[in-house]
Formats: C-alpha cells, structure tokens, sequence
C-alpha cells in the first residue's frame, strides 16, 4: 500500500488543520484568562506569611493555581512578583511549576482531548504536584544566592524583614537595631482595559504561531514517519517514555493546548509516555528556557532541567509498571 | 496589522464552521465551541483596530516592529489555511493509525439490519461475536475503500473521539465481484446487498454497489 508523497501531505495538511482548529479555542480562553488575571497582582504583607514549610509551602504555591488559571507563560512573571514580594521561596517555585497544569482550562481540555482515559485527569494534576513539590524540595538545597538572578534578589530583599536575611547579605539598616517590617511591596496599578486587550492579543498570536508550529510538528510526524518506528519505540516502556519527553521539549506548546498534540501518537505509546509528555511540557521547554531565566541563575535552571527529567522518567516508569 | 491578524484567525474559525470544514476534522461536540471562539476573535479583532485608530499618529512603540512581523507572520498562516481546504485521504490515514480494538462502546439500542451503518454492524459484531446469528441479513452501508496489506480491500469509516488525529478505521470484509476490478483506495462506496459466514467471519456480499461522493459527514462517533 503506497501512498505518493502528495496524498500524504495533504492527509498531513488536514491533521494539521484539525489539530489547530480543536486547539484554538482552548488557547483563546487562556489567554483572555490570563489578561484578565493581570488585575491581580500580587503584593501586600499576606505574600510573606505564606507557610515556608519544605512540604506545606509547595503545596500551597500549587493550590494557587486554581486562583489563578494561566498556562505557563502567563505564570512566569506571577512568579516573579511573588519571589519579589518576599514569599517563601518553596511557595512560588511549587506556584511556579504546579499551576500550569492544576488550572480549570487545563483539566478541560486534557479531557477533550482523551475522553475515553478518565485515569489522566486524576494523574495528570496528581503528577504535576508531584513534580513541582519534588522540584521544590531539589532546589531547597542550593542557596538563594545561587539559585535567583541577581537582579530579582535585590529585589526581593528589599520586603523581606531584616531579620531574615543574614548581615552579609543586607545592603541597609543598622546592626544593634531591633529589625522592623519592611513597607509591603505596594500593588501595581490596575492596568487599563486598553493595555489589557494589547497584551491579550500579542500574547494569543505569539501563543498562536507556537501552536502552529506544534501542529505542524505533530502532523508531520504522525502523517510521515513510517508506523512500523512509532510502533518500535511507542512500545517500549522506557524509550516511549525518553522519546515523548524530547517530543514536548521541541514541541513548546501551551498547557492549556499541548494534549491535543498528543492525540496523534497516544493510541501508539506506552501510557506512562503520554502522561510523561503532558507532565514535562508545562515546566521545562526550549521556550520555557528562555522564560525561567527571568527568574533563575545558570544553576538553578540546570537543577529544574535535570530534575523534571529525572521525576518525570521515574513517574512514567511507575505509571506503565501499574497501567501495562 | 494585529487587528488583521486577529480578524484572519476569526475568519478561518468562523469559516470553518459554515463551509462543512468542522464536519470533515472535528467531532461534532466541539463544533459549537470553535464557532464560538470565532465570533469572540472577531470582536477583539475590531476593538483592536479602533484602539490602533484612536491612537494613530502618537508615539511610535519601541516593540512595534516585531510586532508587526510577529501579526505578519500569523496572518499568512491565517490566509493559508483559508486559502487551502483539506483534503485528507482517509485511507492513508487510516493506513498509518492502530486499528481500533479496545473501543467499550455498546450498543443501546438495536436497530433492523437494513438499517444499520457499517459502525452499527462493527459494534454489533463486536459485542455479539458469533457470525451465524447474521447470516443472510440485509444489508445497506456507505463507506470508503481501505486497502488491507493481508487481503482484499474493506469497506471502512474513521470513529474520531476528538478530531481528525485520534481517528480510527473501522471496517467490513467484502467478497467484492470476481468480474470487476477491485476498488481504488479512497473511493466512497454505497452497498447492498447481505451477510454471508465465510472462514467463520462475516463478509458483505453485494448485490449493488454505487460510487458515491464523500458524505458531507464523514467521520462517526
């Protein structure tokens, strides 16, 4: 059965069109969530009672995510405000790497994309968690200094109470003085509806041209590359898992979207795969890089790096010892 | 230019949605939805072009270049897929899916045989495996030709769960007529004709069979 390289390309040119069509709405309602959110901006005294607790704090960053539905690129400067607001450090970074996927549209679309695996929107949240809080726990061990750009940590210490802070790394106050709060980081000021709409819709076509890339991506894929290879590597428990997880580094799609992209390749794939590549997209990928530099020095973006992979390989392997 | 980029995306969704597009792609749940999104686009696209209009001629925005590139950019991919229709060949496509053997669906209701679409009889036969209990029932099924590598050419349709990526082929064995030659891949065909057990497994024996176009629903649940 041959089938000439122009039948195959249109059959890739409607996968394509079916993937972008399906996705563009999901991507829509993401963003204008997002703009929206831009009313809220974090700040006030409330940042810093935040539980610093290695375990508690994490968890309570992620549970933000409902609060504040926004895929990953909306929530790397949410982040940031947090960090500079002088919330604990585990907090923000389980915010940081959990809330793109524990949000509303998220857990939506996973479901339209895979009616038939009710299992993934239980795991999919659960996993995130998982992975934020381990990731979370990781970075514990490198100090602040290491870990945060320097710019963000000036910053920062700035609303933290002196007495935090040791005395190398004060840049004020007087040593003998009791340590007074500092003045609450003040909120910024509601940004105009007119803003709001410039931003909206510069993120959605810079969102959208990712997308279109993805799609393109996909459909390439799953309409060129003979079935005998998917079929090769989609069943073997470890590389399926190694093969999908490189496939979401390159692909760089929204969460909000990326389930959709999976679609194609998730009847031929081990299911510790597909939840390895749902789970990895939203905190690390070739965008996401440039985009957590805002916030982390060479080490701490090199630790995430290594530690996502690392949970998310583990967690793909338990899945498939307990789905296969 | 953002204003234009926005309104192309609006068009190739609202598009979509009234020249039969979605039928052809997308499960119908999510029909509604893409339309949706569409009349949402289109009115940010007109906001966006007033508020471009109100403020022409102030100060030149240090990122507006990219930006213009960047809306550039995604126009012509909007232009694109308005300008170009799809137009799949669902055997190829077929060709290179899993076939679907884990489908749970069961039938909740049973219809007379003549009536039955070609998934009504795959499920049937799926959940009522024995081939003798529809010997000899009439049939009457429209579908396209799906070359098999191991035999003879089915009848088939793509179940779809989500959108045109996640397809699955469906098919029926057909003792197609010794005299002609056989069918060509892609070709939408409407048969009748009745069941027959063969090698213990049913097979469509046709006593009528009419080329087609492709219907303008194609894809089945």
């Amino acid at each position: 059965m041959a089938f000439n390289v122009l039948t195959r390309l249109n059959t890739a040119w409607a996968l394509f069109q079916g993937l972008l069509l399906e996705a563009l709405p999901f991507l829509l309602i993401g963003v204008l969530i997002a703009s929206l959110a831009r009313w809220f901006s974090p700040g006030g005294a409330w940042l810093r009672r935040l539980p610093a607790h290695p375990v508690a704090g994490p968890l309570t960053g992620a549970a933000l995510g409902f609060a504040l539905p926004a895929c990953e690129c909306g929530n790397v400067p949410v982040a940031r405000r947090l960090l500079v607001g002088g919330a604990p450090v585990g907090t923000a970074l389980g915010f940081l790497f959990a809330a793109p996927v524990l949000n509303p549209i998220v857990i939506a679309s996973t479901w339209a994309a895979f009616p038939d695996q009710p299992w993934l929107l239980l795991a999919r949240p659960l996993g995130a968690v998982l992975v934020a809080l381990g990731l979370a726990l990781l970075l514990r061990l490198l100090p602040e200094a290491d870990l945060l750009r320097t710019d963000l940590l000036e910053e920062r210490r700035l609303n933290q109470p002196l007495a935090s802070v040791s005395l190398l790394e004060r840049r004020a106050g007087v040593i003998g003085l009791s340590a007074e709060a500092p003045p609450t980081l003040p909120s910024l000021p509601a940004p105009t509806w007119r803003e709001v709409l410039q931003h909206g819709s510069r993120e959605f076509l810079n969102l959208a041209l990712l997308l279109v890339a993805g799609c393109a991506l996909a459909s390439l894929v799953q309409a060129l590359l003979p079935r005998q290879w998917l079929l090769a590597v989609g069943s073997a428990p470890t590389l399926s898992i190694l093969a999908l997880m490189l496939l979401s580094l390159v692909l760089s799609v929204c969460s909000s979207v990326d389930a959709f992209l999976a679609l194609g390749f998730a009847a031929q794939v081990t299911p510790g795969a597909l939840l390895a590549f749902l789970l990895l997209g939203p905190v690390i990928d070739i965008k996401l890089v440039g985009l957590l530099g805002m916030l982390f020095r060479g080490k701490g973006l090199l630790l995430t790096s290594a530690g996502a992979g690392v949970l998310v390989l583990l967690i793909g392997q338990w899945v498939n010892l307990w789905r296969l | 230019m953002r204003g234009v980029a926005l309104a192309l995306w609006a068009v190739v969704l609202l598009q979509s949605s009234v020249d039969g597009r979605l039928d052809l792609l997308l499960r119908a749940a999510f029909h509604p939805l893409v339309s949706a999104a569409g009349g949402v686009l289109l009115i940010l696209a007109v906001a966006q072009v007033l508020a471009g209009l109100r403020s022409w001629g102030g100060e030149p925005d240090p990122a507006s270049r990219q930006d213009r590139r960047l809306s550039a950019a995604t126009a012509a991919i909007a232009a694109l897929v308005i300008a170009l229709p799809p137009n799949p060949s669902f055997a190829d496509l077929a060709s290179q899916r899993p076939a679907d053997d884990t489908a749970s669906e069961t039938l909740t209701f049973v219809l007379p045989p003549a009536q039955r679409s070609l998934t009504d009889w795959v499920r049937m036969l799926r959940s009522q495996p024995d081939p003798r209990l529809f010997e000899g029932d009439p049939v009457r099924i429209s579908g396209f030709v799906l070359p098999k590598p191991d035999g003879p050419p089915q009848l088939a349709r793509l179940l779809v769960r989500c959108c045109l990526a996640d397809a699955t082929p469906v098919g029926l064995p057909v003792r197609w007529p010794a005299a002609n030659p056989l069918p060509r891949a892609d070709q939408w065909l409407a048969i009748e004709g009745r069941m027959e057990v063969e090698d213990r497994r049913l097979v469509v024996v046709p006593e009528r069979i009419q080329p087609i176009p492709r219907p303008a629903r194609p894809l089945e649940p």
